[in-house]
């Protein structure tokens, strides 16, 4: 029964009577004044109000989501930024290089270093105290880099030392010797050469110092984080063949006062640990701010000191700054254009509205209310609902972007912006919601009876779409698809509109043509059985939203599927770029010759690498003699390498496991067989050192993993080497490949005759967060995917409900005349799944064609090998296919839910 | 053919705290080659009667028997061959242009090919050749009507019952819905219309009169 109808029996407008027939249960409603009558009559059409609630909080969610992700994305970018670090580098540091007039005592020194921590607790912070001795008067009064040293028999050591203190540094070391006493704990190898034990006396710039104890010298053994920071105190990342000061341990600040005394230098930083894991910028910038006053008050001018603050926190703010740049140039267009289909959406809704109280609002405008008074009606009727999913859609876009959003870390003027964009989007969708219902209701009363469609409907406005795609692609034609700034890459804005605009447009093209199809196939269906021939019918009689179903799933797919290949794809990219350059995950190198072993296979591969030359036919010099040319040589083990190496089925046409294999096969004319990358196949001479070894390049390949220069590179048998004894002078690194934890890897290398290991990891090859940019433009574009596919289930519903009045009369009859209930199940399941099912065609065709197009282009650095790489993010991709028709099948057992639920006796005797 | 014969009828409906008597002991008779209208002010129990002898409602008590080839069987097990029925609301399939909507229960028994003359037939009878391909909201309530009770003659149904079969018509379309009906009495159906038309009285064989959920003999006073 309509609700005019049902109001007026109930005591509406026209029975001023009704409520003595019909008991007053609704008549307190007529005597409320209208804007108070208003949200509670729209009450009474509850499928409508769920319309508009849910509506609304798509749009709310839409537009709050992109000031929240761009916050998250900036907290995110600082925080990976930091987490590859040394976690100090994310602590806010004073610090200073303080060099004391002579005549400075150790007290004074003290004294003055206790201005760090007072200055940090002036700030509300703790604070912990690091000091250090790196330069000190020479022997002859001059700086030099590190402390002259004699041993206990007076004798000067050759290696100078550093001085270290922290408070539970003996804590973190191997103890080889030691005591409770005060003093110095040297390195092993230190006290070795110095000939030093606990107990005996060294002097340091000068002044005696007690050994208190030895301990295993850091580069001998897994360091671990604590000396993250530190490892230039005992590493040269320069050259393991110069070392650097030893590093000598102070077992407390006097000891190491009373020689900074004597040198007249000492370093002192104050940290203040933080948890680097949750912080946004917002509290970054708090404690920047902090850092530099407690700075200032720690160091004044006049002091004999160099302010040294960490600078790696502002710099790294700096760079997320930029990164949400890059982000803001692609996010926000995208969440425009998401936020105006969830208006389409909210707009729908304001339709639905009108259909449900179709016989009110018709009765209305029969009697000469304007459109204008009918939005009113609707606006006030809808407000309450609005508002209220609204508030859901903000709060769900909060709790979404702390579920899955980059990081959960957001700044409060984030919120601020996001809760304003709230509010728009409920008077922008309310007022659309409104303008529709109001238009709708009045069109509805107006429009005569077959009625030809109008002519809006016949213009194909998506050839505009199509038009600016273009346009951005001959824009894109002269630009850089990825914008590199201050080293962080930035997704081209163009590179973004031109496949959404594109994939919209055809979208809805072929859903033109495609939907041509549908009174032909209606002929045909009448040869079929009664569910296809239902089906089909459905589908043709409602062309309108039988396409907009058809452009609601095709969009979404295309757009995730385009999306999450790019985002597979960059990541594949990079990854393979950092796997060329390493070899592996992570890369270990050391001067000294490493010997495979069971430890080192366990681990991985050892590879040595040797700077040579290749002399070959084809480069000849200008006498025509054959030329030269350098290479790089990785001499590898065949039993581990190819399990451990990164390798990609691009970079040759054969695997790397047939290729290593090669490397075994039998010697052509006394030359050894090799791979190379850059050479011609064919004979070569390598000239390591000043041993020539005359090889067959018996295959070439377009990458090799290792690779770090652009020199041509060979790839040998390390067994089928001269013994390395010929091969001395040859510049050779010896390399343990791995792809497991790094202290495993040290620990196998150091047993194998490694010492002092450089690691090379990722963040040697790239800094990673520089990319962050284009995986979270696409990932916010799998966001938007994935979110077109809810408006979709929600249109779905709303096209279902809309219709499900008339198809449930339509089905009783159809009971009644033998049609059974799996039939019409099997006609709804065909229905909706020859949409989902055309639509995830024509979704996975266009995402396919963009993604050809595109993908080329987002090469993040053209010096390093490889070119850009496709991968296909299967998973993603079934899954999207799998939900589709999930949601298809499940749309359709909710239809035929509804028809079983049905009443046909009540159905029936409904008005018509 | 077949008639059927309602004994003691009884369904009350429970609306709030009031029950409400739809049928209050109904005894009624249709037989094979009749038509019967069944009249009376509305809310006096036609639907509901129309809706039990379909199936669509059971008795809280009384019998319901068909007769002839029918018998012994329940009014929902009937398809419709056997009873076909024109409700208020109509039940035309939206999707469906007029003259599939007339030609469905042919299709969804045995294919249409073989009704589709008749159907054609009953669509120039009733004036709708020219609105055959049209869909049902393209049309008039009045031509869905006609549509509906074309539908309900397809299969010349054992059994016919139409709820207010008339009731969106001019007198020119109901008189010749009026002659349809009495067209497939004449051919050995039992017709039951439930109606208002005074006109459709006087063409019916016999006129029972519903008031307060009971029957009897006769037109209204």
């Amino acid at each position: 029964m309509s609700d005019v109808a049902e109001l007026a029996r109930d005591g509406g407008p026209g029975t001023p009577d009704g409520a003595a027939r019909g008991g007053p249960r609704r008549a307190w409603l007529w005597r409320l004044p209208p804007w108070t009558r208003a949200p509670r009559l729209g009450l009474l059409s509850p499928a409508a109000v769920v319309a508009v609630l849910v509506t609304s909080a798509i749009l709310a969610c839409a537009v709050a989501s992109a000031p929240l992700f761009l916050s998250s994305a900036r907290s995110a970018a600082l925080q990976q930024q930091l987490a590859p670090q040394c976690a100090e580098a994310g602590w806010p540091t004073t610090g200073a290089r303080v060099a004391p007039d002579a005549g400075t005592t150790a007290a004074q020194m003290s004294g003055y270093a206790d201005r760090f921590p007072a200055a940090w607790a002036a700030e509300g912070q703790r604070s912990d105290q690091i000091l250090m001795i790196e330069t000190a008067a020479g022997r002859s009064g001059n700086p030099q880099h590190g402390i002259p040293v004699d041993d206990p028999s007076g004798r000067p050591l050759a290696q100078p030392a550093s001085m270290f203190w922290r408070p539970d540094a003996l804590a973190h070391v191997h103890v080889v010797e030691g005591s409770a006493a005060s003093g110095a704990w040297l390195p092993e190898s230190y006290a070795r050469a110095a000939n030093a034990h606990a107990g005996d006396r060294i002097v340091m710039a000068g002044t005696a110092v007690p050994v208190a104890g030895v301990y295993t010298d850091l580069f001998d053994t897994a360091y671990g984080s604590y000396w993250c920071a530190y490892t230039g105190l005992f590493l040269n990342p320069g050259s393991s063949d110069v070392p650097p000061p030893a590093l000598v341990l102070a077992t407390d600040r006097q000891t190491l006062f009373a020689v900074a005394a004597a040198g007249r230098f000492f370093d002192v930083s104050q940290q203040v640990r933080i948890d680097r894991g949750t912080l946004s910028v917002s509290s970054a910038h708090l404690l920047l701010g902090q850092q530099e006053r407690a700075q200032r008050a720690a160091v004044r001018r006049g002091d004999p000191a160099r302010p040294i603050p960490n600078r790696t926190l502002g710099e790294a703010v700096s760079r997320a700054s930029l990164i949400e740049q890059g982000l803001r140039g692609p996010v926000v267009p995208v969440a425009v254009a998401g936020g105006l289909l969830a208006l389409v959406l909210v707009a729908s809704a304001g339709s639905f509205w009108a259909d449900r109280r179709a016989n009110e609002v018709r009765l209305l405008a029969a009697r000469g209310v304007g459109p204008v008074p009918l939005a009113g009606k609707a606006a006030l009727e809808l407000g309450l609902p609005a508002l209220v999913g609204t508030v859901v859609g903000w709060a769900a876009s909060r709790l979404l972007i702390a579920g899955v959003g980059p990081a959960d870390d957001l700044d409060p003027s984030a919120t601020r912006t996001a809760v304003l964009a709230g509010v728009a989007a409920l008077v922008v969708g309310l007022t659309s919601a409104a303008v529709v219902a109001g238009l709708r209701a009045r069109g509805t009363a107006e429009r005569p009876l077959g009625a030809a469609p109008r002519w809006p409907s016949r213009v194909p406005w998506e050839t505009a779409l199509l038009a600016a795609a273009g346009w951005c692609w001959a824009l894109l034609e002269h630009r850089e698809a990825l914008v590199v700034d201050h080293g962080v890459a930035q997704v081209n804005g163009l590179l973004v509109a031109f496949p959404l605009l594109g994939i919209a447009g055809t979208a809805v093209l072929l859903t033109r043509f495609l939907t041509l199809l549908l009174p032909a196939a209606r002929r045909w269906g009448t040869r079929a059985s009664p569910a296809v021939f239902l089906a089909v019918n459905r589908l043709a009689a409602a062309r309108p939203a039988t396409a907009t179903l058809l452009v609601a799933v095709t969009l979404p797919v295309a757009v995730l599927g385009y999306t999450a290949t790019l985002t597979s794809s960059s990541r594949t990219t990079i990854d393979a770029k950092v796997g060329v350059q390493l070899g592996a995950e992570r890369a270990l190198a050391s001067t000294s010759f490493v010997t495979a072993n069971a430890r080192t296979d366990a681990v991985g591969t050892v590879v040595q690498r040797y700077d040579g030359e290749a002399a070959y036919g084809r480069i000849v010099d200008g006498a025509g003699r054959p030329g030269r040319t350098d290479v790089q040589v990785l001499a590898v083990d065949r039993r581990t390498f190819a399990g451990t190496a990164f390798w990609d089925g691009s970079f040759a046409d054969e695997p790397l496991a047939r290729l290593v294999a090669r490397l075994g096969g039998p010697e052509a004319v006394g030359r050894l067989p090799v791979v190379a990358q850059g050479l011609p196949t064919g004979e070569t001479d390598l000239l390591l050192g000043q041993h020539m070894i005359p090889v067959q390049v018996v295959a070439t390949v377009r990458v090799l993993p290792g690779r770090r220069t652009t020199d041509p590179m060979v790839v040998v048998a390390a067994d089928r080497l001269p013994d390395r004894g010929l091969l001395t002078g040859a510049d050779r690194v010896s390399e343990l490949w791995t792809n497991g934890p790094p202290d495993p890897a040290t620990e196998a290398l150091l047993r194998a005759g490694g010492r002092a290991p450089l690691v090379f990891t990722e963040a040697d090859v790239f800094t990673t967060a520089n990319f962050l940019a284009i995986s979270w433009t696409f990932g916010y574009l799998s966001a938007l995917a994935v979110f077109v596919g809810v408006i979709a289930v929600g249109g779905l519903l709303l096209y279902l409900e809309a219709r499900s009045r008339s198809r449930v009369s339509g089905y009783v009859m159809a009971r009644r005349m033998g049609l059974s209930r799996s039939a019409h199940l099997r006609s709804l399941v065909v229905e909706l799944g020859s949409v989902a099912v055309t639509g995830l065609a024509l979704g996975a065709l266009l995402a396919a064609a963009a993604v050809a197009v595109v993908y080329r282009r987002l090469d993040v650095d053209m010096l390093r090998p490889p070119t850009p790489m496709l991968a296909v993010p299967v998973p993603a991709v079934v899954l999207a296919a799998a939900l589709t028709v999930l949601v298809a099948a499940a749309a359709a057992g909710y239809a035929q839910r509804a028809a079983d639920r049905a009443d046909p006796a009540t159905v029936l005797r409904e008005d018509a | 053919m077949s008639g059927f014969t309602g004994t003691a009828l009884r369904k009350t409906f429970t609306r709030g705290t009031e029950r409400v008597h739809a049928l209050d002991g109904v005894d009624l008779t249709v037989a094979a080659g009749e038509l019967v209208a069944l009249v009376g002010p509305s809310g006096s129990g036609k639907s509901t009667l129309l809706a039990l002898l379909c199936g669509w409602e059971t008795a809280d008590e009384g019998t319901l028997a068909y007769a002839g080839t029918l018998a012994g069987r329940p009014p929902q097990s009937l398809g419709w061959p056997e009873l076909a029925l024109v409700p208020q609301a109509l039940g035309l399939v939206p999707d469906l242009s007029l003259a599939d909507n007339v030609l469905l229960p042919a299709r969804l028994r045995s294919g249409a090919g073989p009704a589709e003359d008749r159907a054609r037939q009953l669509l120039d009878d009733f004036g709708l050749t020219h609105l055959a391909g049209r869909y049902p909201h393209q049309a008039s309530l009045g031509e869905q009507q006609r549509v509906a009770v074309a539908r309900a003659l397809l299969l010349r149904p054992a059994v016919l019952l139409a709820d207010e079969p008339t009731s969106h018509q001019d007198r020119g379309h109901a008189d010749g819905l009026l002659d349809a009906l009495a067209g497939a009495a004449g051919d050995g159906s039992a017709v039951l219309i439930a109606t208002h038309d005074e006109v459709a009285w006087a063409r019916a064989d016999r006129v029972l009169t519903m008031r307060d959920g009971r029957v009897s003999e006769g037109s209204p006073r």
